[in-house]
């Protein structure tokens, strides 16, 4: 930036402090009014408690109460943010000669400082940055002019990865207190905003920096820890600690996809480790999987095993135990003796073992002539 | 004597305050930010950087800026 270009962007930021001015003053304005429109209604509900309580409708008297405690509740904080507001409304916008001062010092302190004429933004670059042996590249940080006027309603700059080196399970999270290029300020919140109003260029983007060059551990987009991911043993997705789970038995960490609980005591194994029962097909781990039928051998999860056998042995020995029954309760039928009865051609039975066998179908027997045929 | 002082600590904290003659800013940093440390913090006296012992003038702007501020998500 030559210092004609210099003069010129001072002016135009200078241009917009004036009226980032006013907008402090439509702001103190607009929180005022919210104040009062909740001392409105606190007034009209505690009218209409009275008239509730005058007639004895403690229902409506009961829902006023409600209404008015919700309304003293949200009022301190309405209070707050007025008195916050109408605190710096009288912050003096600089000269143009301090704005210009302000460039020229950004310009000593960053080295890297430019001026986007299609985007109207201030920008500086950052030496590059490395967190807890993290390398995360240069940054550059830039203040959009013409939002820098809605100051109190949007985010007038953004950061954005020169060199980008993402989280592994999210590209957005190229710092860990940046994504989708807009800095959670956190504790540089206030200093920044009042920089920024004051026009004081750069403590602004030393504040940011200063950001940008700390971790906080406590609350990052994506910790450092899992800045490069773990990739899953089985398939190679590459997953966050949260979303990883590790195999009991090989200790490999897996996704979700290749992680199997087992089903008899609920070990966590990864798809190598794991077996299945060979009736349910439910996963077991290989520790679970040394139960077996007694007669087949095939691997069963306890749910399957009855008395030690898989259903098709037991339901195999439950017939073979009532084919023997059967066979034991016909053996002894044949062994008794008959008692009583003629026989169908009239002959009578006799104490022989085996029964004369009656000539005609079951059932049926000829009519005989003769004593009883008549 | 008069200076500037700022204080991005913080809220920020930007006003004029009156110090005594021949003091330097090591001795202003200790007085304004006692139990800090120097290296913790960015000092400039009219947006340059000046050594510990620079005795203050009339109407220097100083600016105190931590160089560690905790972001979040």
């Amino acid at each position: 930036m030559n210092d004609k270009q210099l003069v010129q962007v001072a002016g135009m930021i200078q241009e917009v402090l004036l009226k980032l001015r006013k907008s402090r003053y439509v702001e103190c304005m607009q929180r005022l009014s919210l104040f009062m429109s909740k001392v409105q209604s606190v007034t009209h509900d505690s009218r209409r408690l009275g008239l509730a309580l005058s007639r004895d409708w403690f229902a409506a008297a009961e829902r006023c109460c409600k209404s008015i405690g919700r309304q003293l509740n949200e009022i301190p904080y309405t209070v707050c943010t007025a008195e916050n507001i109408l605190n710096r409304r009288d912050v003096k916008v600089p000269k143009l000669s301090v704005v210009a001062e302000e460039i020229r010092a950004l310009q000593d302190e960053f080295g890297d400082v430019e001026f986007n004429w299609d985007e109207k933004a201030l920008c500086a670059v950052t030496e590059p940055i490395t967190l807890e042996e993290v390398y995360l590249g240069r940054f550059r940080i830039a203040l959009y002019i013409e939002r820098l006027g809605d100051l109190y309603h949007q985010v007038p700059y953004c950061v954005m990865a020169i060199d980008p080196h993402p989280a592994a399970t999210d590209e957005a999270v190229t710092h860990p207190h940046v994504s989708n290029e807009q800095v959670c300020e956190g504790d540089g919140g206030a200093a920044i905003r009042a920089a920024l109003e004051a026009g004081r260029l750069t403590d602004f983007f030393t504040l940011v920096r200063s950001i940008l060059t700390t971790y906080n551990p406590d609350s990052p987009y994506v910790p450092l820890a899992d800045w490069y991911g773990t990739p899953c043993y089985e398939c190679g997705y590459v997953m966050d600690s949260e979303n990883s789970y590790y195999c009991t038995y090989c200790e490999n960490a897996v996704c979700d996809e290749c992680s199997a609980v087992c089903e008899s005591c609920a070990e966590v194994v990864c798809k190598s480790c794991a077996c299945a029962c060979e009736i349910c097909e439910r996963s077991l781990c290989p520790h679970c999987a040394k139960t077996k039928c007694n007669q087949c051998e095939s691997v069963c999860c306890a749910s399957c095993l009855d008395d030690g056998l898989c259903p098709d042995c037991k339901e195999e020995r439950d017939n073979d135990e009532e084919q023997q029954e059967t066979g034991d309760d016909k053996g002894n039928a044949e062994e008794e003796t008959t008692v009583g009865g003629r026989l169908a051609d009239g002959g009578e039975r006799t104490g022989t073992a085996h029964a004369a066998v009656q000539p005609h179908s079951v059932g049926q027997a000829p009519v005989l002539s003769g004593p009883l045929g008549q | 004597m008069r200076i500037l002082y700022i204080n991005n600590d913080g809220g920020g904290f930007a006003d004029y305050l009156n110090v005594a003659e021949a003091q330097t800013v090591g001795q202003f940093f200790e007085k304004q930010m006692p139990g800090r440390e120097p290296h913790d913090y960015l000092i400039r006296v009219n947006r340059q950087p000046v050594p510990r012992d620079y005795v203050l003038q009339e109407n220097d702007r100083v600016t105190l800026t931590p160089t560690k501020i905790e972001g979040a998500a």
